[in-house]
């Protein structure tokens, strides 16, 4: 067993590793960072998380509802530290699985993952006190500056594969296919929403075969035994490339912390920010970082102070213009853990069930499929992104299949004295 | 006296129902009971459903109408945490009974309440109305028994206010948890419970019986116990909890806590922990037996903040423990500064005789403890702690502390500190400067040679930090009252050593700081760099970063005199990739910086090339340096920065062509082309002609560099002292006028649309600005969208030409003074064919421009201009200014601060 394993069963029980471990993960976890685009290509299938807030025993209870790691992949879009009690244990063993799994997990930077904020809400505190000095707190700022600053999933299936064991499965019509699922921590069926099959799916992506090259780049040639992540030569061209112009059926999802940004009005324009920096005070970053959807037109003041408000036409508009289908984000708490909005163009995810063990919210994560139809691939060159489309291809962008699952604050029983670590010897 | 009247058993199904406009309104369908608690009793309604319940339809037969107040206040409380049962009706001894009426084939209990209104209880079934209604009965019965007996007591809150609990007894103990909770429901119970509970010193009553249940094994009274605490505490009342933490109450009352019922399998163990005497360390004994007893209680406290309550804390008892440790701390504090002879005692600690390594090491700890609390302390107070350690000699325990073998003791050393730079870094430098002045070897001196030899890497990253404070060139302006102690003025005296005393020290300070930076000139290859050294330099790079964009000139000197850009240079060419970032970003801020001299320090050098370099390795692929390289680029584009542009491009046009996975080089090619009109030399004679010195002088120089790419130190001497000199002093003139980016000082105003640019930043700043922008770009999204994306235009080329476009008749409307928005847009989509003429037009009117730069032409230019910079470079408008402002706002906190209650509140996310 590897120092690493060993780090992550010790943190999987909630046992912190010691200083000079940490140290070494940060470093490791930093060369892994250096190489990640500032926006993530992510191939479906994909489990996509929001906020966890330090909130270890949630965290676990996650794994439990969405399957483990390495055996899901996983997009935490944010916020792991700060409120809750564990978010030592939380960001560590995350940022181990990181470096442990480094194609099998996604971890973007929330607004929380920040030096200003965390020394007010609580991270540097419990740095203090569980391991005496700020030492480890600089660490993780220095990996928190390296985090993407989103993610982009490609790949996804339109259709969800309905879950087995409901008395539902047995009633999708022929002309009508399950769009979303929501499941609660047993893996029952609550609610499933099913859409009409898009006029015989197959003439569509006939259509846009012949206009428009790829449809599924995960699928590449030369790539399949790539990583995922973006160190492979052309998979952060192709998905921004992706963003030019819509070139699957179903449309790619972005994944941001919080939002979208009066200046960035493509994905592309993602990557020209030099990303490792504290998060700033105002610009594209920031309110990547900080914004909110609100049922408002255009932009707006955020009463947050930072970032901006955006209404659904700005959404509509982006999604379009990137071939989205859907942006999905956390940043905010919803009480039933999701919260689709402008008809399903943005979603909120949030993954901290009574969050600040009190609020009485479930939490949720969201499953995107894998699209396993998979036709009518053309490699795209490398080096050539952003043109390999001149043509659009129709823009009937279908959103992909949502699979969300419902899940509660971890039993009590299995959860310990949630409390904060003692003070160290006192004098005073 | 104890009430004969049994409480009703069972409950009843009932409807309530309130009268309004002579119709009977259903307020919702619940379960009523009678309870009887202590000398007063209620019928409580369990509601369920409807949750509209309000709170003033809730049937009362309470005699009292303040008492109902202040039940209705409490009761919408109880409701929104779930407690799905609260009293209805209250009847105090002192209470005269309403009159009410059973009605309606006996199911229907009426009555009116205190303010007029008309309630009602609809029993679904008569026998349980009958069986409330003799309850009611009975309890009004002997109320009135009551009144009559007792007429001593005048105010019925009075009388309803004093709770009795039964004698602490393991039997009595779910009677008191019930009448605990219920009168913790109400403010008027919490008060009457308060003030029992101190009055008769119950906590202390209590303690003793978690002993017995813990004898007994009985858990479900050590539940019982640990619940009853739970609520005693959040009571919130500073007595109550000042008394918890007495010495001879603190182990009971956590002991109850260790048995919390909602984790009936697990058992804390805070007593073992609370009662180890050896965490009490004693470095000097403190003598007053007052503040010893705060000592240990602020202890005690923080140990119920962090560990017992630390998941059950409400906000406003989590404040008043906040607030009793900050006033004991305070206490602690004012009397540990005031005592001479114990600080005395403490510092002579580290007398050098002294052979107690142990004794220094915990005193070291002691006053970083001290320091940790003075943080939370007020400025004036927190200044005098600090002016009296210092006078005592804390410089020397800092010096004992950095140089400790224990790499933790350092980091405590440091620690101390940095506490001290945070609290005041003009203090700070002025005791450093003062040792400087008195030939002493000053603390930074020390600081730096540790940096150096450092391999805790902790340690290391906050000696970078101290070095940065102590070092800052620029001593910022901070408001004197923040640190008002009484050695304020003596140290203010201090600091007031020349200028040129400053910048001799800083120069001295920089060299001895870089040396192992320049001393990589000797070193031909970086593949063997170690790891200590790769942190040393990126430490170093940063550092000096910092430097220079926090004092454009001071950094000058050692930049120069050192020549330390060709060494960053090189680490560009390092195989670590984070060191390669440390070193961009370094010459990201030069760019930045928008500073002749900086300028010219980029372009002899082959710094362009190496960052193209990257650019290569990195090409296709997306990834934290290449991005970071692009945005360097295109903040040159976007910026205009002409110095720049045409070095770069006439140097490395070849290699920028070949970059075409982003349209970023081919603008500048553009730019470039665009500039030049239709070749250099014709560009070259039109600058000089009517541009200031600075733009004729870069062609100049670029041909000077074109031949010789690596200069001899000679000739570097010669650039550096020639020509620049009096550049440097123009533009120190314009730096202290302008004391921000220095981007507008007249030297570096080669375009005519940058002033334009730099008052958009400057109104952005403002909060109408910020206004602005979220407005503005709407616009811009629709202006571009029909441009890219349904035309099915290949998207990257006709943005850039439209982009160019605009920016040209930018110029004419600064001619002709043309209003913005509609023609604009329109041109935008229809004057492809006018280009040529456009170009040349802007060429004469951008010379035409400057010529004039009158302020008046520039203030006019800039009332139009911002809105519509906004629109057309919208997604680049806004970041150079987060770049500058950011190292602005960095130092003041209040803007996050301002954000934090938004954060904390509604807005959830957080």
């Amino acid at each position: 067993m590897s120092d690493l394993d060993r780090a992550i069963e010790q943190l999987r029980a909630c046992r912190l590793i010691p200083e000079s471990q940490v140290r070494e993960l940060c470093y490791k976890a930093r060369e892994l960072l250096i190489e990640e685009g500032n926006v993530v290509s992510v191939d479906a299938p994909v489990t996509i998380c929001g906020d966890i807030h330090g909130q270890f025993h949630d965290l676990m209870e996650l794994f439990r509802v969405g399957g483990d790691v390495p055996d899901t992949n996983y997009l935490f879009m944010g916020d792991f530290v700060d409120r809750g009690f564990y978010s030592l244990e939380s960001f560590l063993l995350l940022l181990c699985l990181k470096v442990r799994y480094p194609d099998r997990i996604t971890l973007i930077r929330g607004n929380h993952e920040s030096r200003q904020i965390t020394t007010v809400y609580g991270f540097y505190d419990e740095c203090i006190r569980k391991y005496g000095s700020a030492n480890v707190w600089r660490y993780c700022c220095e990996v928190f500056d390296y985090l993407a600053l989103g993610a982009i999933v490609l790949g996804a299936s339109s259709e969800l594969e309905p879950t087995s064991n409901t008395a539902l499965s047995s009633m999708p019509i022929d002309d009508s296919e399950l769009e979303t699922e929501v499941l609660n921590s047993r893996g029952e069926v609550t609610m499933s929403t099913y859409r009409a099959r898009q006029r015989s799916s197959s003439d569509a992506s006939t259509d846009s075969r012949n206009i428009s090259p790829p449809r599924d780049i995960s699928a590449a040639p030369g790539q399949a035994a790539a990583p995922s992540r973006s160190g492979a030569p052309g998979t952060g061209a192709s998905g921004d490339g992706n963003g030019s112009a819509a070139t699957s059926r179903t449309g790619a999802v972005l994944c941001v912390h919080g939002g979208l940004s009066p200046l960035i009005d493509s994905v592309d324009k993602i990557r020209l920010i030099d990303r490792k920096q504290e998060v700033p005070h105002e610009g594209a970053m920031c309110d990547l970082l900080w914004s909110d959807p609100d049922e408002i037109e255009g932009w707006g003041l955020s009463p947050r102070g930072a970032g901006f408000l955006f209404g659904g036409d700005i959404v509509k508009q982006f999604n379009h213009l990137n071939g989205l289908s859907l942006v999905a984000r956390a940043h905010q708490l919803v009480m039933e853990g999701y919260k689709e909005m402008f008809d399903g163009g943005i979603v909120t995810v949030w993954s901290a069930p009574n969050y600040c063990y009190r609020c009485g919210n479930v939490a949720a994560i969201l499953e995107l499929g894998e699209d396993a139809s998979g036709g009518g691939t053309v490699a795209r060159s490398n080096g050539e992104y952003g043109r390999s489309n001149g043509i659009v291809a129709d823009n009937r962008v279908v959103s992909p299949g949502r699979r969300y699952r419902v899940f509660e604050a971890a039993a009590q029983d299995t959860r310990g004295m949630p409390a904060k670590k003692p003070v160290a010897d006192y004098f005073l | 006296m104890a009430l004969e009247v049994q409480p009703p058993d069972g409950r009843k199904r009932v409807k309530v129902y309130e009268l309004k406009d002579n119709d009977w309104f259903d307020r919702g369908t619940g379960f009523c009971t009678g309870q009887i608690l202590g000398v007063s009793c209620r019928v409580l309604c369990a509601h369920w459903g409807s949750c509209d319940v309000s709170s003033r339809a809730i049937p009362s037969a309470s005699p009292s109408s303040s008492v109902t107040d202040q039940l209705l206040t409490r009761r919408s409380l109880a409701y929104s945490s779930n407690l799905k049962t609260y009293p209805i009706a209250c009847y105090s001894k002192r209470g005269s009974p309403r009159t009410m009426a059973i009605k309606n084939n006996r199911t229907l209990i009426v009555w009116t309440e205190q303010n007029g209104t008309d309630m009602a209880l609809s029993f679904q079934e008569a026998e349980g109305c009958a069986v409330i209604w003799d309850f009611v009965n009975a309890v009004q019965q002997h109320l009135l028994s009551l009144t009559s007996a007792d007429d001593a007591l005048s105010d019925d809150l009075d009388s309803y206010q004093s709770i009795v609990l039964p004698s602490p007894e393991l039997g009595n103990l779910p009677e008191i948890e019930q009448i605990v909770r219920a009168a913790s429901m109400t403010q008027g119970g919490r008060d009457a419970l308060s003030k029992y509970i101190i009055r008769d010193e119950y906590i202390a009553k209590l303690v003793p019986l978690v002993e017995t249940a813990e004898d007994l094994e009985s858990l479900i009274d050590l539940h019982r116990l640990c619940n009853i605490m739970k609520s005693l505490i959040l009571l919130n009342d500073n007595t109550i909890i000042e008394t918890v933490v007495a010495d001879h109450v603190i182990l009971g009352v956590v002991g109850a806590l260790e048995y919390d019922p909602e984790f009936p399998t697990h058992k804390a163990n805070h007593r073992q922990y609370l009662a180890d005497k050896s965490r009490y360390k004693e470095v000097v004994p403190i003598k007053d037996p007052l503040i010893r007893r705060k000592i240990r209680s602020t202890w005690r406290l923080q140990y119920l903040k962090d560990v017992v309550l630390a998941r059950i804390l409400d906000d406003p008892t989590f404040s008043v423990l906040n607030s009793l440790i900050f006033f004991n701390q305070m206490e602690i504090v004012n009397h540990i500064q005031a005592n001479g002879p114990f600080l005395r005692d403490l510092f002579h600690v580290f007398d050098p005789r002294n052979p107690d390594q142990k004794r220094k090491d915990d005193a070291v700890q002691f006053l970083h403890q001290c320091a940790g609390i003075a943080k939370n302390l007020q400025a004036p107070s927190r200044a005098q702690l600090f002016a009296n350690f210092i006078s005592h000699g804390l410089f020397a325990v800092i010096a004992f502390a950095v140089k400790h073998l224990n790499p933790a003791m350092r980091t405590t050393g440091i620690d101390i500190l940095s506490a001290l730079l945070d609290h005041d870094p003009v203090m700070m430098r002025g005791y450093m400067l003062k040792a400087v002045n008195e030939k002493k070897t000053p603390l930074t001196d020390t600081l730096i040679d540790l940096l150096h030899v450092e391999t805790d890497l902790g340690v290391k990253n906050q000696l970078a930090d101290a070095i940065k404070v102590l070092l800052d060139p620029q001593i910022p302006l901070q408001d004197p009252l923040g640190r008002a102690g009484p050695d304020y003025f003596k140290v203010r005296n201090n600091n007031l050593l020349s200028d040129a005393f400053v910048q001799q020290h800083f120069d001295e300070s920089s060299k001895r700081l870089f040396q192992p930076l320049k001393q990589l000139a000797n070193r031909t290859a970086l593949n063997d760099l170690t790891f200590q050294e790769v942190t040393l330099y990126s430490h170093l790079v940063d550092i000096l970063t910092f430097f220079v964009r926090q004092h454009l000139f001071r950094t000058r000197n050692s930049i120069q005199s050192e020549s330390l850009a060709p060494r960053v240079a090189q680490l560009l060419r390092a195989p670590q990739k984070h060191l390669k970032l440390v070193a961009l970003k370094f010459f990201r801020t030069l760019i930045s910086l928008q500073d002749t001299f900086y300028q010219a320090l980029m372009t002899h050098n082959n710094t362009f090339e190496l960052i193209l370099d990257i650019v290569y390795e990195t090409m296709p692929r997306d990834n934290l340096l290449n991005s970071a390289c692009l945005e360097l680029f295109e903040f040159i584009k976007r910026e205009n920065i002409k110095p720049f542009i045409l070095h770069v491009v006439e140097k490395y046009r070849e290699k920028l062509e070949n970059i075409i996975y982003v349209d970023t080089f081919q603008s500048l090619i553009l730019r470039y082309d665009q500039m030049q009109g239709y070749g250099a030399e014709a560009d070259a004679t039109l600058f000089s002609q009517d541009e200031s010195n600075a733009p004729r002088r870069i062609p100049l120089n670029g041909q000077r560099w074109q031949g010789a790419r690596e200069m001899d130190p000679a000739e570097e001497d010669y650039f550096n002292t020639s020509d620049d000199e009096d550049e440097w002093t123009q533009d120190r003139v314009a730096t202290a006028d302008e004391h921000s980016s220095g981007s507008t000082s007249a030297v570096v105003k080669p375009l005519v649309d940058y002033p334009d640019d730099d008052d958009e930043d400057i109104m952005d700043t403002k909060p109408e600005g910020a206004e602005q922008q979220p407005v503005a770009s709407p616009t811009e999204a629709s202006t571009e969208a029909p441009a890219s994306s349904p035309t099915q235009n290949p998207p990257a080329p006709p943005e850039r030409l439209a982009e160019k476009r605009r920016r040209e008749e930018e110029d004419d409307d600064e001619l002709s003074k043309l209003t913005a928005g509609p023609k604009r847009r329109s041109s935008t989509s229809s004057n492809s064919g006018a280009f040529n003429m456009n170009r040349k037009s802007n060429l004469s009117a951008g010379s035409l421009a400057d010529k004039n730069a009158s302020p008046g032409v520039l203030n006019k230019v800039t009332s139009a201009a911002p809105k519509r910079i906004a629109i057309n470079i919208g997604s680049t408008a806004k970041s150079p200014l987060s770049e500058t402002d950011t190292s602005r706002t960095e130092v003041t906190s209040e803007s996050y601060e301002k954000e934090n209650p938004n954060d904390s509140q509604g807005n959830e996310g957080g």
